[in-house]
């Protein structure tokens, strides 16, 4: 899709030292770079202006060492996502990060964007995977940061400072990895939810388990009837929340169980912090939580319609919530970060707006993906700016567009938000880096380019 | 460009000007400026080294630490922050003197959110009372390095801390939300915070493990992680290192993640057996301790696989630990080694290096050879499982011509690891000790983006100078005679 993108050409290098070499050209130039990947998020992020030259990084493809018994793995930035989990899965092991449009998406692609899906909660970011990166800056400096091992705080962390840059401070081109076994088995437990508020209690349950969720998927809206995994709603109901266990055999299975004992007869909310509950002996298996019993409130049942999911469906289902954000065709799709208690309210918040919302909330970790059906111009500034950025910004979060159908009606703040302190530091930290404001301009963060 | 040189101290005219607006800014008690006091900081657990702070002030708020620094920009004077003073690579030294910035009052644990899975945590907070605070509750703060009863999560955000628990729970950036700081320039700015997934530039994470150097960090959000529902906890004892070494291999091979994975070699256990009376074997070359945790659907599967895989490597016995008495005294042998190592000789410098897990029998084989070499006696405990080694070299500090050995063992040592494909620091940091090795680990082109990004934040050298990267001034360190022990 570089239609998105003003690009005068494309090249296409096929080294580290070529990509070195053609940055500095630009530079030299003062010509514009945009990176690019697999080139399924060109679209991310405000719409690029300047024309300028693209650098496919594709042909930067190469394996340069696996020492699977190291747990880590050093290869060209270039490389498909999907490419780099089959050489992983030959180890039996892998990179625990859902990456969507994997054959295509290119890992410096992933790491630029800090692309992540349903298995954070469980696994953590691509922030928590990278140990050492090579690349080059506005400068045309070849650089590198962090090491091969996975141990290291020798120099500047320039691998987080990377993850998730958009390609604005250098053009990656070389990446060593933390990577982890691969599990046994996977299952899903799935239960429908009454209203928010049972969804809440739900949640709130959930963040007290005795299991160990992989992760915890909330999912609302149209996009998610008729899945043949999480299957049909009861009347009335608004939507699912899913669970993900990862493990051995033994293990799934006893996460299964408990999950559904769990979810069948939520605990009543705790509020914001637990004062001292009785420890247990170590080593012993601990429940944190007081036994649920199964009680009425207000006159209700609270028992939840929970199931496990058919075992044959569940690599699909962790594939649709994988994809779900990537997946165009509506006119806006935001991501909205607050506490995980917030992410009930906030989900409240979208469907007054749009009741036709599909939404997927990564709910452990607070993220809420929505994609609206309807989104009018005006909506920009009264529903996204006036509305959903200052609740989210209340609770200390943050609200921002990973896709418009119509990205020139997309303003600074609608994209980004208040960037508040950060944004000075941000400005420093770019310039430095990249002085003439030629890497990727006018996409992210920056007022300045 | 001003790069960070080592700053002459301040003139004693201009000294005392400033000591007396920071005593009015802070309050008498929060002022030491009297030589026989300002000693007390001279050096931190890096005892090779030493400096002499100009003043130190103990702050209470965030708007204290903004002043100090304000003020120090007015006399343009260094800034040095300091923990607890635990770091062992000269990370608070003072070079240059000037104004050291002491957090062990800001010490408030401001909030627990279970629910939400984070703390927001003051610097001068003791890692230990942090988990203190959470036991209990379910929840824990997973980075625990040793040091974990006396050293500041400030300091652990500083050097981006480790521990034994880091390869299957990560290190201290990998539980860090966000911070609240005070720039160079005296500006408080708050990056990150509770929630995930900030817009922007990623500061939080290219802040922690900047080793005071580019901010003063006045507040830390953290992710707290929920308990394991168990622990198997193992001690396997070898005849030889290799045997010891291979088993890690095959653990790691099996796909088991241990929560913790260390290794004590001959030298350190006749000291911790002397010490505590474990019943370990004094004739046993090698002891590994071995720690799984998490669901007890799975725990006896993993705790069976790692025992056939250590005798499958020859391990002469494997011990389990019952219950959590026998637990946490198995620990207790590891987390106090280094106490331990008084009863070995009168100094010790602990080295921290890293080699790709694989490497490991190798260079436990070359330090071998090295301290042969230097005629230096090092015992070795550490974090088998991530291949951060500890090598515990071991002197009279009475003894300069032994001591000057010493360094050369410790640069070979370190310099075999950076052979190996590791790392010269693997959790203390580059600090004062290991800037010559920057230029051996990076070369030009590397510092030079370093040197870049810290004058976005740091324009003027004026924090922590002379520290982590080679510039003019950082060469100009003198080497001094040790003096006292640091206590751990």
């Amino acid at each position: 899709m570089s239609n998105s993108l003003p690009l005068t050409n494309t090249e296409s290098p096929q080294s580290a030292q070529d990509t070195a070499s053609i940055v500095r050209d630009c530079i030299a130039a003062r010509t514009p770079i945009y990176p690019i990947g697999g080139g399924t998020a060109l679209d991310f992020g405000l719409p690029a202006k300047t024309p300028g030259v693209g650098l496919s990084l594709a042909g930067l493809s190469r394996v340069i060492d696996y020492p699977a018994r190291d747990m880590t793995v050093t290869i060209e930035a270039g490389i498909r996502v999907a490419e780099l989990q089959k050489l992983l899965a030959t180890e039996r092991q892998r990179l625990p990060i859902d990456i969507p449009q994997s054959e295509q998406a290119t890992l410096g692609g992933a790491i630029a964007t800090n692309t992540s899906g349903p298995r954070r909660f469980g696994n953590g970011t691509l922030r928590d995977y990278v140990i050492g990166i090579s690349a080059v800056d506005g400068h045309g400096t070849a650089f590198k940061a962090g090491g091969r091992v996975v141990k290291n705080v020798a120099g500047y962390d320039f691998c987080k400072l990377l993850t998730g840059s958009l390609g604005t401070l250098a053009v990656i081109t070389q990446v060593t990895l933390k990577v982890k076994p691969q599990p046994e088995r996977s299952a899903f437990v799935v239960a429908g939810f009454r209203d928010l508020d049972h969804a809440e209690s739900l949640l709130n349950s959930l963040s007290q388990s005795r299991t160990a969720p992989a992760a915890i998927e909330l999912l609302v809206g149209p996009a998610w009837r008729n899945d043949p995994a999480l299957g049909d709603l009861l009347p009335g109901e608004p939507g699912f929340i899913a669970v993900g266990v990862e493990g051995t055999e033994p293990e799934v299975r006893w996460m299964v169980a408990t999950l559904v004992e769990e979810l069948a007869a939520p605990a009543t909310s705790v509020g914001k912090a637990l004062r001292g509950v009785p420890g247990s002996p170590v080593g012993v298996a601990t429940s944190t939580r007081p036994i649920p019993a199964r009680r009425e409130q207000r006159g209700r049942s609270l028992q939840s319609d929970v199931r496990e999911a058919p075992a044959a469906e569940v690599d699909s289902l962790w594939h649709r919530l994988t994809e779900f954000p990537a997946i165009g065709g509506t006119p806006l799709t935001l991501k909205v970060c607050v506490p995980p208690s917030q992410v009930t309210a906030m989900i409240r918040l979208i469907l007054a707006a749009d009741p036709e919302a599909s939404i997927q909330a990564h709910a452990g970790n607070g993220v809420v993906v929505a994609k609206f059906a309807e989104f009018s111009s005006a909506a920009y500034s009264k529903l996204l700016i006036g509305a959903l950025q200052p609740a989210a910004g209340h609770c200390g979060g943050s609200v921002t567009v990973l896709r418009s159908a119509n990205p020139a009606e997309l303003t600074h703040q609608a994209a980004w938000g208040s960037l508040g302190d950060s944004a000075m530091l941000m400005e420093a930290v770019k310039r430095q880096f990249d002085p003439h404001g030629l890497l990727n301009p006018g996409r992210f963060v920056y007022f300045a380019r | 460009m001003t790069t960070a040189t080592s700053r002459t101290a301040a003139s004693s005219n201009s000294l005392s000007h400033l000591t007396g607006q920071l005593r009015e800014a802070l309050g008498h008690e929060s002022v030491l400026s009297n030589h026989s006091e300002l000693v007390v900081y001279e050096c931190d657990g890096f005892v090779i080294e030493k400096s002499c702070p100009d003043v130190v002030v103990f702050p209470r708020t965030t708007a204290d630490v903004a002043e100090v620094v304000r003020l120090a920009c007015a006399f343009d004077v260094p800034v040095v922050p300091r923990g607890a003073g635990t770091s062992l690579a000269g990370g608070c030294l003072p070079v240059g003197g000037g104004v050291m910035l002491v957090l062990t009052r800001m010490k408030a644990i401001e909030e627990i959110n279970l629910r939400d899975r984070y703390a927001v945590v003051q610097p001068g907070v003791v890692n230990a009372w942090l988990n203190q605070a959470l036991r209990g509750t379910g929840f824990h703060y997973a980075p625990d390095p040793s040091s974990q009863g006396a050293c500041t999560i400030g300091g652990n955000v500083a050097t981006n801390s480790g521990g034994p628990h880091t390869l299957k729970y990560g290190v201290t950036v990998n539980h860090v939300l966000g911070l609240e700081a005070v720039t160079a320039d005296g500006r408080i700015v708050r990056l990150g915070g509770p929630c995930e997934d900030y817009p922007g530039l990623d500061l939080v994470g290219g802040l922690v493990g900047s080793e005071g150097t580019l901010v003063v960090v006045t507040k830390i959000w953290v992710r707290l992680t929920r308990d394991p529902q168990g622990w198997r906890t193992l001690l396997a004892i070898y005849n030889s290192v290799d045997d010891a070494t291979n088993s890690i291999s095959e653990i790691i091979g099996a796909g088991i993640i241990p929560a913790a994975l260390e290794m004590m070699d001959q030298g350190i256990l006749v000291g911790v057996e002397q010490a505590y009376r474990l019943g370990f074997p004094l004739d046993a070359q090698a002891v590994l301790l071995i720690e799984v945790d998490g669901l007890e659907a799975g725990l006896d599967a993993q705790r069976n696989q790692i025992i056939e895989l250590c005798s499958k490597c020859n391990a002469r016995e494997v011990r389990q630990a019952k219950d959590a008495k026998e637990r946490q005294l198995l620990w207790k042998a590891r987390k106090q080694a280094f106490g331990a190592v008084g009863r070995l000789a009168p100094s010790y410098c602990t080295q921290d290096g890293v080699v790709p897990r694989t490497k490991l029998p190798h260079i436990l084989r070359r330090i071998t050879e090295i301290g042969a070499k230097y005629d230096i006696r090092v015992v070795n405990v550490f974090h088998a499982g991530d291949g951060n080694i500890h090598p515990i070299l071991l002197f009279d500090e009475r003894n300069s011509e032994q001591v000057g050995r010493v360094l050369k063992a410790s640069e070979e040592i370190l310099d075999e690891c950076l052979a190996c494909g590791g790392s010269v620091t693997g959790e203390h940091g580059i600090g004062v000790e290991k800037i010559g090795f920057m230029r051996k680990m990076f070369n030009e082109d590397d510092l030079a983006v370093m040197e870049r990004y810290r004058q976005a934040f740091n324009p003027n050298g004026r924090l922590s100078p002379a520290k982590m990267l080679p510039t003019a001034g950082a060469c100009g360190i003198e080497q001094t005679h040790p003096g006292r022990r640091a206590a751990l």
